[in-house]
Formats: C-alpha cells, structure tokens, sequence
C-alpha cells in the first residue's frame, strides 16, 4: 500500500500558510456569464444561475472546524505518512486526479463511501494513518474521477510522456514567501496537502496556524519568473505591439 | 522511447540535476531563471482547448502541449457544459494518442496476409475496388459504415461522396446502434430532432428522473452537476427508475427497480394517474398537443429484410383516456414490479405544479425493441402536464458518443438520411443536389440497409464491399458470430480505418492508418446541440490520415474531383461552409467557424448571434411563433406536439426453463466502448483490466456461485466464461446478469440477440434469455 490518500489536493510547492478562512465564495454572482450567452427574452426568474469562479471555489470550502484532526497536530508517531514521491506516483501528470491506493470492500466501491474519511479526515485504523482531506469535499461521485488499480499490468505498452512536475520553493528573493506553482481548480484548499497530520513531509508547512494563505502566497502561473522585471509595453493598448513585448504567457518551457 | 520521449527525457533530467545541485549550494533560492526561464512548470505548458474525444456530454477540455505531445490535461473553466470538471477518462484522454502498438502504416492483405504498403497504395486499392465492385454488382453493394465518433467533415464527405456521388443510400454509423431510437422518438412526437432544452435545466430543475440511466458512471460530468443542484438547492430530489442497483441509485433519493421492458407500462401508469388525479395541465394541452394511434404488434426484426411503417391515425383525448384504462397503478405493478403506491407517487411529483421536473434518459430507453414508444411515453409525460421546453422543466434525452448529434443525426449519415431532410422527399434530394453540385436523379429517393440489415446484407453477399471508420463493429454487433462470420466470407471486402489494431481490423482487407481527436482540425456537436471545434494540436504519427483526407482521397481517385476541390489547408473552412447552407433557417442556424474557433462551442439554432437555449418557448426562440401562444411545435405541421397511444408489449425473448435469467449489457465508466483506447490507457485499463458478470447475490446463493468464481453464460447464440462479482460495482435485480461490453477478450455480444425497434432499428442490448452456469475455481487475480 502506498501512503497516499485518494483525494488528496495536489498542492506542490512550498510552505504555505494553512488553516482555512471562514468566507466561502461557491456561487459568485450571475454577472459572470452575459454577452452572447444571455436568451434572446430573457424570462423573469430564471436568468442564468450563479457559476462558482473555479479556480477560487475550493479555497475557502473547507474550515478547520469542519476536520476532524487540528490543522496543526503532526501527528502521532509511527502514523504512515505521505511523501512527495507517493504524491507524484499516484498521478499520471501534474494535475491529474490521484488514483486510489487501498483497498475497497465491494460495497465501499459501489456506494463511494469515500466521504466519510476524506471530508473530514482523521485517524484511520484499518491503514494506520491519517486520510487525507478532499480539497473539493463538495463532490461526491468520487469515482467518476478517482479509480483503484486492480491489476499493475498494462494491456498494451504506451508511449505516454508527462508534463514535468514543477519546481518547488520558487521565490523572488531570500526570504520572501514562495509562488504557488500550480493552478488551483479542484485543489485550492491549501490544508489538504499542505497541513495536518495527513501533510505531504516534503511540501508541510511551517506556519499552519496562519489561516489566510494567499495572503502571501500567490499563484505564478505561466507569467514571467518571479523576480523578472516588469517591462512595460512600448505601444499604448490599441498601438502595434512592441517587437519583445510580454504576450502574457510567459516564455513557455 | 522514440527520439522525442529522449529528447524530452534528457533535458528534464540535465534540469533536475541542475536545480538539484544548486539547491543544495545556496538553499531557498529560485534557479529557474539561470536555467533560462521556467522549468519544468506544468503552468508554463501551452493550453489549448478541445472537446473531450469520449462522450456525448462534450466537456470542454484544455490539453497541455509541450514538444509537440500533449503531456497534461485540464478542464476548461469556461466550457458551460463542465465549468472545469471532467472525469476519469477526460482527464487521461490524451494517453489514447501514445499507445505503443498505434497504426502508423497502411496495411493491404495478400495471399491471407496483412502486408504494410504506403498510404498512396492502399488508397489506390481502395478505389479501384469501389470500382470494380459497383461494375460488378451495381452501386448499392458497396457501403460505408461510419460512427458518432466521426468528425462533423468526416460524416460529411462520406455521405457526399456516397450518397452525392456514388448514388448509393448505404451510409450507415454506429450511432444507429445507440441513439437511433431517441432520433425517431422525437421525430414522432416533435417532427425535429434533438432536445429542445439544455444542460442548463440541471440547475433549475427539482426533480430529476433518471430512466434507466445510471447517469453517475455513464455522463458523470452531468450527475456531478445534479448533485451539485441537489446541494445547494432547496428540496431537490433524485430518484433512479432502473432494472439494476447501481452507484446512481445509491447516490439518488429513490431507487425504483422495476421488470425489463416494463417501463412502457410504468410511463402510461404514470399519466393515467396524471389524468386521474386532474393534473393535466388543460390549456397547455388543448392548445399545443395532438393524439395520435400507431400500429401495434409490431415485431422485433428478427427476419432478414424485415421491414415495417407505422402510421398515425388521429384520435381525440376520450380515445387517449380509454387507453390508460389498462394502465391502473395496479396493474403495472403486476407488470413491473413496481409497488402501486410508488408509481403514484412517482406520478404526484411531475403532477406537482411546484416542481420543475427534468427526466433523463440514454441506452436503457434506446437500446429497446420498443425504443422509440418509450421516448414517445416519456414526452407524453411531460406533455400532459406542460412541463416542458422552459428551464428546469426538460424530457432530456442524452447521447452517447461525441458527435452521435453533431455528425451522425446533423449530417445525416443514416440511410435514408440526407444533411437536411430525408431521401425520399425531393425537396430535401434536390436542395442536397444543389449544394454538392450533383444531377438530382444521383441521389437515391429509396433507403437501402439499416446497420443490422447492411452487416446482414454483407453475409448474405447483397454487400460485396464495405469501408468502416472509427468504429469497431466486431465487438459491437448483437449476434456477433453471424456478423463475423459474414465478414469473412470470399468475396466480400472490408476496409477498415483506425488507430489501433481491433477485432475488426483482424478481419480487414485494408487497414488505413487514422489520425485521431486532435491530430487534425475537426468538429463535433454534444448532446445539447452545441458544436465545438477543435485545432490540429499536434502531428498524427507516420502515415496517419484524418477520415475526412482518406475520404477526399479516394473520391479523387474515383474522379470526383470537382466535388471535393479544397486544399489540406483551407478543406475545413471549405467543408464547413458548404454544410451550413444545409442550415441556414432559424430552426438550424449553426455558429460561424470563426467564432467557433474562439469559444468552448456554440448552440445552434444560433440566429443573430445568440444561442437558442429552450427551443420551441417563443420567449427564447426566435424561430417559435408567439401566434401559436408560450410555446410553437413548430416541428409538426400543425405547430402541436403528438401524444402517442403506445400500448406494453413484450420483448421477443424471455426468460424460459432453459435460458432462465435476463442478460444485460453496457458500460463502465473507465472504458470507452470497446477500450480500444481507453484500454491503452494505464489507469483506466489498471482499474478494469477484463470483463465480469454481476451476479444477484440471492440468486449465486442459490446456486452455489462464490464472488470470484468462474462461470459459464449460455444464450441461443453463443456462450462465454466470466468471472462472477456479486454486490461490486452493481447488483443486477434477481434473476438478471449484467456484463460490461468493453472487452475485446470477452465478446458478451457473441450473446446478445439482434431483434431491434421496427421504427428505429436500433438494437436492444439489454434484454436476452441466458443461462447462468457454475464451474468453479477462482479467477486468478
């Protein structure tokens, strides 16, 4: 068995802050979608319902009186933990949704029962140690996403080459906090990998009695390094673009 | 590993040990920078956007890109349909491209044997065996059998070339075998295709009914988001109508399990409690409803040249409420074992007129030898109590494969189908004759084959000469010994394009090696009518050739030129812009490409720039006449939806002293059909490496069958060893077994009976007389 949860966030990455606020941001507003989406008539009442933003909607959804275990208890000794390298070998890329490493009685299987250690978490002692929390408990047809292995064959060999996982611990400068280095749909909430005693070793952090982690954390995706200067464009928005003027990916890897 | 997964290999591990060893130098410093921008950052990928290549939900997916491979994939937050969610099989879908033993090469059989020879050739003998075949044995012994996985252009250029140009009607898809029953269910109660509402109901909806539709495994994407309605949602309601216990029915409210077939009885119950309890809503009904009487007793198609028309006769609401007399909540409890008192109470919610109410559907209502009279039943449900075609308010069938919608039931690639309207009408043959630029007596004004009756007609030898793309009838066809066999009679010739060596390949004249999903520019239409393109992201390997090239080719070499005049470049554009004239009306109007390419697909009909949500609601649609009130049927002559008298009637085999169990089939949410790609995928095979049966746990007691042991299934048609699980991922009712059809080591389909809906012709894989046996001994596992 390896030690790595099922629903486990894939928070990589640094120490980041963890205990989880208390304001939830699920549905956001009916102003999102518009434009051409909205119906020719639009009919009193039954406008275009709220869309969670995605990438925010997880953040906030979990709140440390909602676990079972304090966010910022180790551990008790002996407990099977969870390592980067188990982290890693459950997902077929960085991103993708980790496949089950227990067992599961016939009945767990055909219910999805999953919930009821990963909501919350805790001590479980049928594999000696702490289950993960879900970063996204507000799903509940787990298995449409994660799947056991029954067997370690494959049926025909692949090819298949998957996209590096990033580095950890970047960071402008000494001392200051580290970028998030993945995105965070599906696994915004940073106490799922990131604290408790259910914590990846590698990438716990320090510090999880702050609760506001995107306070000093923030995502650094695809945008200049961290550290690289700001240039500003040549040509006012609406000018022709300046020949090296940022196009807001980044120079890709 | 080929020269690029080295290339890749080595330059992510000069970088590691860099990182690595600078690390340890001088810790807490960030070395990306030195090492020329971002390493290894999955961020820094280039995302770009695509529908899924399995299913007909059409989730919006974003793929990473790096070297030109894609290596990583996401869900698109801005696709409406899954707001960035997908499932197990859209978030490793793009392994399927990277299968170790992928066709690259084409390959031509001589003297018995599969010889690799360049694309150039086989095409050549592709054509000049069309050639030789139609001087033979006329046009209509040559035909094509495509698939709802085709691209919309696929389907396209194959029904242009055969039915514009070659003049035969024998175009065929496997989506016949999957939705062609919910097609003829809404062209007799509607007279148009397709659902009228969207996925948007989920989230206006109160309750949901899923008929025979295990929806958490099947369109995951969708469940997920009713359960999301259902949480956050005052009061909403789940209730699962099926004949097996599943992960659906352990997730819904209610689990109402009711006898194989007997949902037609359970649907007439239901509205003669809506009748009898006076929750029709009157004034919906007498203004946009009529009632209509088919033919009963109307077989199975069982025979070879079966053939059947049904007929309406009118009748009035004292005819329609004489017919329910016969479906008292009683009565149908003895039919379907449904207690009496559930079926009312199933009956109070679509009577409520506080509930929005969206019924579900898919295979367990299509794959049925009454298939279209359940569609029928279901609308008269919604119909009778007007609650229909407003949001939250939805009869919603859902379809199975990417584009069953966009290309096979849009394009028309069905026999007796042509892209707008049907052969027999000369209106519809002479606006298909004008567009391709072909006389008008090329096109055919008589159907040929329906899929069953064209695999009959190659055994037979009526069909000498038969070209198969993107799906895999071999594993598919019900009765698939006699389909096999047929095949490889002398004389006849297949030609089969694909991605991966299959049952059907093995049994191919000439395997044409196929560019899939994203290795070429294509589109596909979803279940709730929306079309989503995607761009050639990365190169097919060797030779590979999109089905639409492969088309194109060969039409050129059979001198049709002229019909097929675009560039490799510009054949898209060209191809899309020629297959919209076939819609350019307010009931049809599709998406310009060029917006296409921007957005995570568009509804279509798509008139002045806005997207139709609720069609026939003339608040949201503006092809619906307010002169006909709230809602215009437009679909019928007289602006009405039809009420069918759709009476019970058995399937045509049932369970006797010697079959005595129900067999049924279907799918698993890890394999895609039969796992040709999916399979080739680690996780997804590592989850369900092989094939099972269900077994009901009282009925292996009785029995002596242990979970795990080996079993034998014996049908009239074949029999087969499995190994038995009871109470694992379903529990079949007692006295019904359950097999997943995914695998092509376990073929369930040498069981299956090949009786169909005489309307439809879409086979009913979920009903057939089997005998369970015990051998004993473990599966070794």
């Amino acid at each position: 068995m390896s030690d790595e949860g099922p629903l486990g966030g894939r928070l990589l990455g640094i120490a980041v802050a963890a205990l989880v606020m208390l304001a939830g941001v699920l549905a956001v507003g009916a102003t999102l979608r518009g434009g051409p989406d909205v119906p020719a008539h639009p009919e009193p009442g039954t406008l275009e319902t709220g869309q969670p933003i995605t990438e925010e909607a997880a953040v906030f959804s979990t709140r440390a009186a909602d676990l079972a275990v304090d966010p910022t208890v180790q551990g008790r000794p002996g407990a099977s933990g969870r390592s980067l390298a188990g982290f890693r070998a459950l997902r077929a890329y960085p991103g993708a949704p980790p496949r089950i490493p227990h067992a599961l009685a016939d009945d767990e299987f055909l219910q999805a029962t999953c919930n009821q250690c990963h909501r919350r978490g805790g001590w479980a002692p049928r594999f000696g140690a702490y289950a993960p929390v879900s970063p996204h408990p507000e799903f509940s047809n787990c298995l449409q996403c994660h799947v056991p292995a029954n067997t370690g064959e494959l049926f025909r060999p692949t090819g298949w080459v998957a996209a590096a996982w990033p580095v950890t611990g970047r960071r402008a400068m000494e001392g200051s906090p580290p970028v998030v280095p993945h995105a965070l749909e599906m696994r915004g909430n940073c106490v799922s990998c990131h604290a408790g005693p259910a914590a990846v070793a590698e990438i716990r952090t320090t510090h999880p009695e702050r609760a506001n982690c995107r306070q000093c954390h923030v995502p650094a995706l695809g945008g200049p390094e961290p550290g690289a200067a700001f240039s500003r464009p040549l040509e006012r928005p609406g000018g022709a673009a300046p020949p090296d003027g940022p196009d807001g990916r980044g120079g890709g890897a | 590993m080929s020269p690029v997964e080295r290339r890749i290999f080595l330059k992510r591990m000069a970088m590691a040990a860099a990182a690595a060893s600078a690390s340890s130098l001088v810790p807490d410093v960030a070395f990306g920078e030195e090492l020329g921008g971002y390493v290894g950052d999955p961020e820094a990928l280039e995302w770009r956007k695509t529908p899924c290549r399995f299913c007909g939900v059409g989730c919006g997916l974003l793929v990473g890109l790096e070297n030109g491979r894609a290596v990583a994939v996401k869900g698109d937050p801005e696709s409406s349909v899954n707001r960035g969610l997908c499932c197990v099989k859209g978030y490793h879908s793009v392994q399927a491209l990277y299968g170790g033993d992928r066709i690259t090469r084409a390959q031509v059989r001589r003297d018995g044997r599969l010889v690799e020879v360049s694309i150039e050739e086989a095409l050549d003998v592709v054509a000049e065996r069309i050639r030789s075949t139609i001087a033979e044995h006329g046009k209509d012994s040559v035909a094509m059998y495509g698939s709802g996985q085709w691209t919309i252009p696929d389907g396209y250029v194959a029904s242009k070339l055969f039915k514009g140009a070659l003049g035969t009607n024998n175009v065929e898809a496997n989506a016949r075998l999957c939705m062609a029953s919910a097609v003829t269910g809404f062209m007799s109660t509607f007279g148009l295709d397709e659902p009228m509402g969207c996925y948007e109901d989920i989230d206006h909806a109160d309750v949901f009914v899923l008929w025979g539709n295990n929806m958490a495994e099947m369109h995951p994407v969708l469940f997920s988001r009713m359960l999301e309605r259902r949480r956050t949602g005052q009061g909403v309601q789940i209730i699962d109508l099926a004949t097996r216990t599943t992960r659906t029915s352990y997730a819904a409210d209610r689990s109402l399990l009711f006898a194989p077939q007997s949902d037609l009885a359970i649907a007439n119950a239901i509205c003669h409690e809506l009748v009898a309890n006076h929750w029709v809503d009157e004034s919906f009904v007498e203004r946009h409803v009529a009632f209509k009487r088919g033919k009963t007793d109307i077989g199975y198609g069982l025979e070879d040249g079966f053939s059947f028309t049904d007929e309406a006769t009118d009748v009035g609401w004292d005819e329609y409420v004489a017919f329910l007399a016969d479906y008292t909540p009683e009565r149908v409890e003895a039919i379907s074992g449904v207690p009496a008192e559930d079926i009312r109470w199933l009956a109070s919610l679509y009577g409520d007129p506080a509930r929005k109410v969206t019924s579900f559907w898919c295979m367990g209502m299509n794959q049925h030898t009454r298939g279209t009279w359940i569609n029928n039943l279901v609308y008269n449900v919604h119909l009778l109590v007007g609650k229909i075609a407003e949001p939250g308010n939805s009869p919603f069938s859902l379809t199975g494969q990417p584009s069953a919608c966009g290309t096979v039931r849009e394009v028309g690639t069905l026999t007796h189908a042509l892209p707008h309207g049907v052969v027999t009408n000369e209106d519809d043959r002479r606006m298909a004759a004008e567009i391709w630029g072909v006389p008008l007596e090329n096109i055919d004004p008589r159907p040929t084959y329906h899929t069953v009756e064209m695999f009959r007609a190659l055994d037979r030898g009526d069909i000498r000469f038969m070209w198969v793309q993107v799906t895999n009838p071999m594993v598919t066809m019900p009765h698939l010994n006699r389909y096999r066999a047929g095949a490889e009679k002398e004389g006849r010739f297949l030609v089969v394009s694909d991605v991966y060596p299959t049952p059907t390949t093995d049994v191919a004249d000439v395997i044409l090696p196929a560019s899939m999903w994203f290795e070429q520019e294509g589109l596909f239409g979803n279940s709730e009518r929306r079309t989503q393109h995607f761009a050639q992201l990365v190169d097919p390997p060797g030779d590979c050739m999109s089905d639409t090239w492969q088309l194109i080719e060969v039409a050129r070499r059979l001198g049709y030129e002229e019909l097929f005049p675009w560039s490799y470049e510009e054949h898209i554009d060209g191809i899309w812009a020629e297959y919209t004239r076939f819609h350019d009306n307010p009931k049809h109007r599709m998406a310009p490409l060029d917006e296409l390419k921007e957005r995570p697909g568009i509804m279509w009909p798509y008139v002045d720039g806005q997207e139709t949500k609720w069609r026939y609601n003339t608040r949201h649609d503006p092809a619906a006449d307010a002169e006909y009130g709230d809602f215009d049927f437009y679909g019928k002559p007289d602006h009405r939806a039809w009420i069918w008298l759709r009476p019970y009637e058995p399937p045509p085999e049932v369970p006797d002293a010697e079959y005595p169990m129900w067999l049924n089939t279907g799918r698993v949410v890890e394999h895609w059909h039969t796992g040709s790609m999916t399979r080739r995928v680690p996780v997804l095979h590592q989850a369900v490496p092989n094939a099972y049966v269900e077994v009901n746990r009282l009925d292996a007691a009785e029995m002596g069958i242990r979970n795990r042991e080996r079993v034998r299934l014996v049908t009239r048609r074949g029999s087969l060893e499995l190994e038995a699980r009871i109470d694992y991922r379903g529990q079949p009712t007692r006295g019904q077994v359950f097999v997943p059809f995914f695998d092509e080591g376990l073929l369930v389909n040498e069981l299956t009976l090949d009786s169909f809906c005489p309307i439809s012709k879409q086979p009913d894989y979920k009903k057939c007389a089997v005998r369970l046996e015990r051998i004993g001994g473990r599966t070794a596992s």
